[in-house]
């Protein structure tokens, strides 16, 4: 709540800068629509006419909120022009996709943290595997699963689950290798064997580590899902409405669906914080 | 009792129907709208139910290269261009044209009268947008057979990538952009400017026209007796598509927007995009034209897309069969 | 099918292999630890290379390592060519400017815990846009050629940038503050002396992170309009053109700059934060 006031200004600012941007990006095109009827634009004309373009360079804040709210509101939520409807497409990829990636993650952790082997050879193809960018070769994916029959959800899942595995290892192992030397001497007292160490000391310590890369994973899984929507037809989704936003020119479309994905993730992220507080207080792990 | 062996009866009857109609995927090379409503309103209107044929469409999309789909096994047929199902034929796709309903090329280059570009005397030193993904082919040769260079060098133009929108005309980071008639250029046209403000270069008045929206499949298909007749059917069906969307043009965007799941199209947009598209398939009966052929493989190997004539890239085998 | 049992076989044995080097005495030697990386992705290669040509995949589909190193090799020029447009135009320029906007906005709202209170849930909701609608926008405002590029890089470092400074500015301890205090150092004394040296290893976290993001935000951006070079430019028109083989070839180089760039921050983190715990090994 204490950060309520300075957000609420932080924002205020933001939107005061936006409206003068509107303004100023807006006017090169009212100026040359004028030039081609001949006639001249007052400032006042200008002000008026830049926030209210049908393909503004930036849509001014109230044009994105009313877009929003027909879309949102207006619309029901079965409709295919309905943004809840094309919101709700990308979240079953994004969780699905999270859920693949969250259980992958964790696998590798498991593996990294407990053989040698894996531990030198896969932690670098791994980081190697994020730089390649993923808008290249999910179309690839796409195609190579549709041929093998996978169609529909599961190949944009994948997508997700290829961006959300990685912050998911590096936060396990990490939290995997936490517990300290005192901590894991003391189990080999009990003589605890590796299994044992496991799931009584190794993989409860990793709880604060692993909330935290699931914060990060699941905006990653939703970003993931966006882009599996491209090659799929770019039909449904909220990847898809950016895209024929952009393909057809409807710059105000573009900008609800953006904020409608930040929305998601941002409330995402959020469901996450909350399920880990839970969790941890439980623990006793509370931070 | 009695109800119940004749509900049975029926259901059987049925099962058996259904069996014995085949099932097709056609593949388009775009996002559903106009520029395909032949094969939705084949779809529609029963043509393919008439030919025992269960088809099922797929839309396209920017990041959807049709010739990866049908030869990853997701399609049977695909809406393709006949630059890029060469060059795919020459990296290794065995794949074929077995007909053609679009006789004449959309494609144009549409500029901002402001830039006082009346002619393509005019290009040097100019910047012109065009799309890729196979789109680009014609610009290049043009270029070349202007003479200009297109890295930007003097006395030579540049060339930009742009993406499937005329924003980059409308705010002037290019002179000149590669448009649709059917499409792009009436979105020029909304945006609020009127044909005074715009010089067209059409693609079919400077030569440089390639054959658009063809039917391909996999070479492999061709080979099969079964195969073949339910590609007879199909092509049959479609073009009869085609035939009832050029003589019905506002029913037939009707029926596109119907199938459009994105929801963003409009009837305005699709009815005018039917309406220049009637112009496009106007003239073909869905027999590949080998003259307009020739001309486009002399276009793509000017291009220097493809080193080597193609052979078997086509065949009028479904179509004479089809058209009887 | 005898391609597949290859690619088998020779999987188990490079297993077998791996794990009788990292189990062995010389596993902690410099050249067994970048043995078992490379024999791992050497690995991955050949059972690449046999699968798709036992299960007979369409070049145009997944072309095979082989041909894929074929093509990177007759391409350099224009593989260089692409590098320089994306990489040192774009990503690089992106990178440095969207890292020091983001380390001065630290040092100048550090002052003011209000407008750090204010900032950080705004910048999380910005950095919560995805790139396939911002790089759009982007282009459409800064224009095709490499502007665009380094605007979206800026626009996806700034804010992993800026909490990582701001959490590192407030790493450190109480005792070494109130030794400065003692000492009766001003506020930029302190700032420059102890809490911006004791940030450092926050901050090249922030800037490992933004290496990965600047090079993919490059990329991606060329998607959305491009002058004819560059390598997202190359990645969409080839696979337009079926051209599968390039398309890898320059992933390849987008996985190598990736890597290498990641490495170099890395390198030079070893060296300014020497006496951080986690540089002990």
């Amino acid at each position: 709540m204490k950060s309520l006031v300075p957000v609420l200004t932080v924002v205020a600012a933001i939107m005061a800068l936006w409206y003068g941007g509107a303004v100023w990006m807006n006017s090169q095109w009212t100026l040359d629509q004028a030039a081609r009827a001949g006639t001249e634009a007052s400032l006042r004309a200008i002000v008026v006419d830049t926030m209210a373009q049908d393909r503004p360079i930036l849509p001014a804040p109230h044009q994105v909120l009313s877009e929003l709210y027909d879309t949102v509101i207006d619309k029901k939520i079965t409709s295919k022009r309905s943004l809840v409807f094309h919101a709700w497409i990308t979240l079953s990829a994004t969780l699905l996709g999270f859920v693949f990636g969250t259980i992958a993650g964790i696998f590798l952790a498991v593996g990294i943290v407990h053989n040698r082997a894996m531990d030198m050879s896969v932690m670098p193809w791994a980081i190697a595997s994020q730089t390649i960018p993923i808008l290249a070769i999910a179309p690839m994916i796409i195609v190579v699963m549709n041929s093998v029959g996978i169609q529909g959800l599961v190949p944009k899942a994948f997508i997700s689950a290829y961006l959300s595995f990685f912050p998911v290892v590096v936060g396990m192992v990490k939290g995997l290798r936490s517990p300290g030397a005192m901590q894991l001497d003391l189990m080999r007292t009990y003589h605890a064997s590796r299994v044992a160490t496991f799931w009584k000391l190794r993989l409860p310590a990793s709880m604060p580590y692993l909330f935290t890369s699931l914060k990060v994973g699941i905006a990653a899984s939703l970003v993931g899902a966006i882009v599996g929507e491209l090659p799929t037809g770019a039909v449904r989704g909220l990847g898809a409405r950016m895209l024929s936003g952009s393909y057809y020119g409807q710059t105000i479309q573009i900008w609800s669906a953006l904020f409608m994905a930040a929305a998601v993730a941002a409330g995402l992220v959020a469901i996450v914080g909350i399920i880990q507080r839970i969790t941890l207080r439980r623990m006793g792990l509370a931070q | 009792m009695k109800k119940l062996l004749m509900s049975a009866v029926a259901s059987a009857m049925f099962a058996g129907g259904v069996n014995a109609a085949d099932d097709m995927t056609l593949q388009l090379k775009w996002v559903t709208q106009a520029q395909f409503a032949g094969y939705y309103v084949a779809l529609e209107n029963g043509f393919y139910s008439d030919e025992d044929l269960n088809v099922t469409i797929k839309p396209g999309g920017p990041d959807i290269a049709p010739v990866q789909v049908l030869l990853g096994g997701g399609a049977d047929v695909m809406v393709d261009w006949l630059p890029s199902a060469l060059a795919a034929r020459e990296q290794g796709a065995p794949i074929v044209n077995i007909a053609q309903p679009f006789a004449s090329s959309g494609l144009m280059l549409t500029c901002l009268k402001e830039h006082n570009i009346n002619s393509p005397a005019d290009f040097p030193g100019h910047t012109l947008g065009t799309w890729f993904f196979g789109n680009e082919i014609p610009l290049f040769t043009w270029m070349g057979k202007l003479g200009y260079a297109t890295d930007g060098s003097a006395g030579g133009v540049t060339i930009q990538k742009i993406n499937f929108n005329v924003d980059p005309l409308l705010q002037k980071q290019v002179e000149c952009a590669t448009t649709m008639t059917y499409n792009e250029y009436w979105q020029v046209i909304d945006a609020g400017l009127s044909a005074d403000d715009l010089v067209v270069f059409k693609y079919e008045d400077e030569g440089i026209s390639t054959l658009e929206d063809g039917l391909y499949v996999d070479e492999a298909k061709l080979g099969d007796a079964g195969e073949v007749d339910k590609l007879v059917r199909f092509v049959r069906a479609s073009m009869k598509g085609w035939k009832w969307a050029e003589e019905n043009p506002d029913a037939a965007a009707d029926i596109v927007l119907e199938y459009d799941e994105t929801g963003a199209q409009t009837e305005k947009h699709q009815r005018r995009m039917m309406g220049e598209i009637a112009k496009l398939t106007a003239g073909s009966n869905g027999a590949l034209d080998e003259a307009a052929y020739e001309r486009t493989v002399g276009i793509v190997m000017d291009g220097g897309v493809i080193k080597a004539a193609p052979s078997g890239a086509w065949t009028h085998a479904i179509t004479d069969a089809a058209l009887n | 099918m005898i391609w597949v049992i290859g690619a088998l076989l020779f999987w188990t044995g490079a297993w077998w292999l791996n794990t009788w080097l990292a189990g062995s005495s010389l596993a902690g030697t410099r050249a067994v630890k970048l043995a078992v990386p490379v024999i791992f992705g050497v690995t991955i290669l050949v059972v690449w290379e046999a699968l798709v040509r036992g299960l007979q995949v369409p070049g145009v589909i997944l072309p095979p390592p082989t041909v894929i190193g074929a093509k990177f090799a007759a391409s350099l020029a224009i593989l260089w060519e692409d590098f320089v447009q994306t990489f040192i135009k774009g990503a690089l320029s992106g990178f440095i400017i969207g890292c020091a906007a983001a380390v001065g906005t630290a040092i100048a709202i550090d002052r003011s815990p209000f407008l750090q209170r204010g900032l950080l849930p705004v910048g999380n909701f910005i950095a919560a846009l995805p790139i396939i609608g911002t790089a759009p926008i982007l282009v459409m405002w800064f224009g095709f050629d490499w502007h665009s590029k380094a605007a979206v890089v800026v626009v996806m470092v700034f804010f992993p940038m800026l909490v990582n400074t701001v959490q590192g500015l407030a790493s450190s301890e109480v005792m070494q503050r109130d030794l400065m205090k003692t000492y009766s150092a001003s506020y930029w004394q302190t700032l420059f002396k102890l809490r911006l040296p004791a940030a450092m290893p926050f901050i090249f976290n922030g800037l490992k992170i933004s290496t990965t993001l600047a090079l993919i935000g490059a990329i991606v951006a060329e998607f959305f309009g491009s002058p004819i070079r560059g390598m997202g430019f190359r990645i969409s028109t080839e696979v337009g053109r079926l051209g599968l083989d390039m398309v890898w070839a320059e992933i390849t180089v987008a996985a190598i700059a990736g890597s290498a760039f990641y490495g170099a921050v890395a390198l030079i983190e070893k060296g300014v934060t020497f006496w951080h715990p986690s540089q002990r090994n």
